[in-house]
């Protein structure tokens, strides 16, 4: 039996890297799949205590977020699509129209 | 059977108002004119009808009136704020004098205001409305609705002076005197009326309510601080010092002089300027409580009575003239309430029945002096709205040698000023020889007696004033040679106008009679000293002792040589021309009759007062409204948008920047969790 601290450290550094992939890229494509990253780092949270309670419900909750963040994806890159058409670019840096 | 519908005494000009004020120009030529007399004929029928029906039952004789209410509102407090109508003698009389007086005027209307076209619709509902106050002032069964009506009339008092304008035009004296006049109207009452309001809340305060019955009640009267009654007294004197127009807040009237002739009329005679002195006699009961009070209601009365008949002896203006000998008569209503009221007091207070009796008799002259004057001075204000009319100009310069082209108005105008100077037999006589007799037995009793015996030669030497400037006047208009606009003046006025005059000149004559025959028991007060409750009417129907009592008094032909005398001098100085007035005047320039000319500097006063202090009062409270308080709001609004627009700087719009502070706010919160649990070991 793996112990649970094994997968809460993967977890965290699955996390860490989707963090700071969010922050650091400028290319909006790496941004959506670094989220989807941080979104499978508290997936894995979710299964390894669901193991460790012995919960079937956390493994219910990973299906539902997986199929959530496949909805979340589509909307993403049609956004991201459109906002290509307009601005000819997906760079996060120059679109920066929704603010006051 | 009429008594119980004397809330429709008002109420019936009230919706005149209304109706003449919506519906007036729709009405043919008058503009409502018919209407609005219809209503106060009505009006003046059904107070008639409601007298007679008074003085038969058997309210008159216990309790002295009768009264109904209903509850207004109610305060959580307790208070309770009742609307209803009061009658007794005092507002019977009133209520007659008053519709009846308007309905004469408003008929003079239809032929004064004749060529206003439009306007007279305006002017009809107005006059409706101030009649509606004066009628709801008589029958008020609080304060607080007295209040209500007292200050109807000052708004119309104030839409009625400047009925020829309320704006300033360049260049228009008349226009700009007129919107003057009825500001200075309205602020100076306003003045009293706050002092007013001040006596209503002692009086709420000290009582618990303001209805007539309660607080007129004897056991009432005892049980509450002596002081504050006193306190209550002279702050409602002080509203009656503005509304009667007294020193030192007698500067208004004769401004308003720039109103149209009838409204002056209304305004001294039936309405307005008479609230006070009804005031004053109503509250007889309250203001007894102290015989300071009364010789403060004297003194006052007294001092207004020579100065403003000093003013009137100088004026050139026919309508000043008149305006002065109203602050003056009015001055001698005041100082035989206070005179009869001090002597009541003092035999309140040393149980002297024979002295409250005498009191008695300066209330019923007070009242008596208020009618004959609302007759002759509605007969003078109406005779010179006529002369007005015909000549077109206000100056007694331009007119004189009028007599034999106005001969009614002329007439009419005699009986008038031989009426207000005191000539024997006509009413003016009867009732200003009782309180000249009046204020002389108030000298006998009390401490402050002295200051009777003042006012006393006051009255007497006022008398003579009285009597030359009201007959200066009338020679300068109607004798002597004729004047530049007397020769193409229009000759007499129409009948709508003359009429009333003649009305009024047999009440202006024959009104005083109504002493002699049994009536005076209607214009008297009583107090029952077992328990000191007061009883307006009843009475002591002397009768025809009166004239025994006049003619067995020496002082009495005193008054009628000096008013024989002042008529005579008149007669030289403005009809013969054998005496130059210009001599006692060294030809206007002695500083007595500069004083007289600028009014002994009342106005000066006045704006010497606005100006310094009221100006300056306004700058500091206009300063605190723009800088202190504007400040503070202005102050917030800024500091909001301010940090707003510092806060919006973070809003980048960039992404990335928003993914850092959330991110960053969870290590901090996270960081801040694991602090509090390594330091406290637990939440």
């Amino acid at each position: 039996m793996i112990p649970i601290e094994f997968f809460l450290a993967f977890a965290a550094i699955l996390f860490a890297i989707g963090a700071y992939g969010v922050i650091t890229k400028t290319n909006t494509i790496i941004v959506l799949m670094c989220i989807e990253l941080m979104l499978n780092a508290a997936n894995i949270n979710f299964i390894a205590f669901s193991g460790f309670l012995g919960d079937a419900m956390g493994q219910v909750f990973v299906i539902m977020t997986i199929s959530v963040a496949a909805a979340e994806v589509a909307v993403g890159i049609a956004i991201l699509l459109n906002a290509y058409k307009i601005k000819k670019t997906t760079e996060t840096d120059s679109l920066t129209c929704m603010r006051w | 059977m009429f008594i119980e519908y004397t809330w429709l005494v008002p109420l019936i000009p009230a919706l005149c108002f209304v109706l003449v004020g919506f519906f007036g120009n729709k009405m043919g030529k008058t503009g409502g004119g018919y209407l609005a007399i219809a209503g106060v004929a009505v009006s003046c029928l059904l107070s008639v009808l409601i007298s007679y029906e008074f003085f038969t039952s058997a309210a008159y004789a216990s309790p002295g009136y009768y009264t109904e209410s209903m509850t207004w509102f109610t305060f959580p407090g307790g208070f309770e704020i009742t609307i209803g109508f009061y009658v007794d003698t005092l507002a019977c009389l009133m209520m007659m004098f008053a519709s009846f007086i308007s309905m004469l005027i408003f008929v003079y209307s239809l032929g004064y205001m004749g060529e206003e076209g439009k306007r007279k619709r305006r002017y009809f509902a107005e006059v409706a409305l101030f009649v509606t106050g004066m009628l709801g002032l008589a029958i008020s069964s609080s304060f607080i609705e007295m209040f209500i009506f007292w200050e109807i009339m000052g708004l119309c008092s104030y839409l009625l002076i400047g009925f020829w304008s309320f704006n300033h035009p360049e260049g228009d004296d008349k226009a700009d005197n007129a919107a003057s006049a009825a500001k200075k109207a309205f602020l100076v009452t306003r003045l009293g009326d706050v002092s007013l309001m001040g006596g209503l809340f002692v009086m709420l305060y000290a009582f618990g309510s303001l209805d007539y019955t309660v607080v007129f009640d004897a056991a009432n009267i005892a049980s509450v601080d002596h002081n504050l009654i006193i306190i209550a007294c002279l702050l409602i004197f002080g509203g009656v010092i503005g509304k009667s127009a007294q020193f030192p807040l007698l500067d208004w009237l004769p401004d308003a002089m720039a109103g149209p002739t009838t409204v002056s009329a209304l305004i001294h005679a039936a309405t307005m300027v008479k609230a006070g002195v009804y005031l004053v006699a109503r509250c007889f009961p309250i203001f007894c409580e102290a015989s300071s009070v009364m010789l403060l209601v004297a003194v006052i009365g007294g001092v207004t009575m020579f100065f403003a008949a000093t003013m009137a002896m100088n004026n050139m203006n026919i309508k000043k003239v008149l305006a002065y000998s109203t602050l003056s008569q009015l001055g001698y209503m005041f100082l035989a309430l206070g005179a009869g009221g001090y002597m009541i007091a003092i035999g309140i207070e040393t149980g002297d029945t024979a002295l409250i009796a005498a009191g008695s008799l300066g209330y019923t002259a007070g009242c008596l002096h208020m009618v004959n004057h609302a007759f002759f001075k509605a007969l003078l204000f109406l005779c010179s709205g006529s002369v007005i009319h015909s000549t077109g100009t206000e100056d007694m310069r331009e007119m004189g040698g009028l007599g034999p082209k106005m001969k009614v108005t002329s007439i009419t105008m005699l009986i008038g000023s031989l009426s207000i100077a005191g000539f024997p037999f006509f009413a003016g006589f009867f009732s200003k020889d009782l309180i000249i007799e009046q204020a002389l037995h108030a000298a006998d009793y009390g401490t402050a007696g002295w200051i009777f015996i003042v006012l006393w030669a006051l009255a007497i030497i006022t008398a003579f004033m009285t009597a030359f400037y009201m007959f200066r006047m009338w020679y300068m208009t109607f004798r002597g040679p004729e004047g530049p606009k007397t020769q193409h003046c229009h000759g007499e006025s129409p009948k709508s106008m003359t009429v009333p005059l003649m009305v009024l000149s047999i009440f202006a004559f024959g009104f005083g009679f109504v002493l002699l025959f049994g009536f005076d028991g209607l214009l008297s007060i009583n107090v029952d000293l077992a328990t000191g409750q007061f009883f307006v009417g009843g009475g002591h129907a002397e009768g025809l002792e009166y004239l025994v009592e006049f003619f067995t008094n020496p002082w009495t032909y005193l008054t009628i040589v000096l008013v024989i005398a002042a008529i005579i001098i008149a007669k030289f100085m403005y009809d013969k021309r054998k005496i130059n007035p210009g001599k006692f005047n060294k030809n206007g320039t002695s500083w007595l009759y500069r004083a007289l000319a600028s009014r002994w500097w009342f106005p000066e006063l006045y704006n010497q007062v606005s100006w310094k202090l009221g100006y300056g009062v306004a700058r500091g409270v206009d300063y605190v409204d723009r800088n202190i308080v504007d400040g503070a709001v202005n102050g917030l609004s800024n500091a909001v948008v301010g940090s707003g627009d510092i806060l919006s700087k973070a809003q980048t719009g960039n992404v990335r920047n928003y993914a850092a502070v959330v991110l960053g706010g969870i290590v901090v919160l996270f960081v801040v969790i694991l602090a509090l649990f390594y330091f406290m070991g637990g939440l």
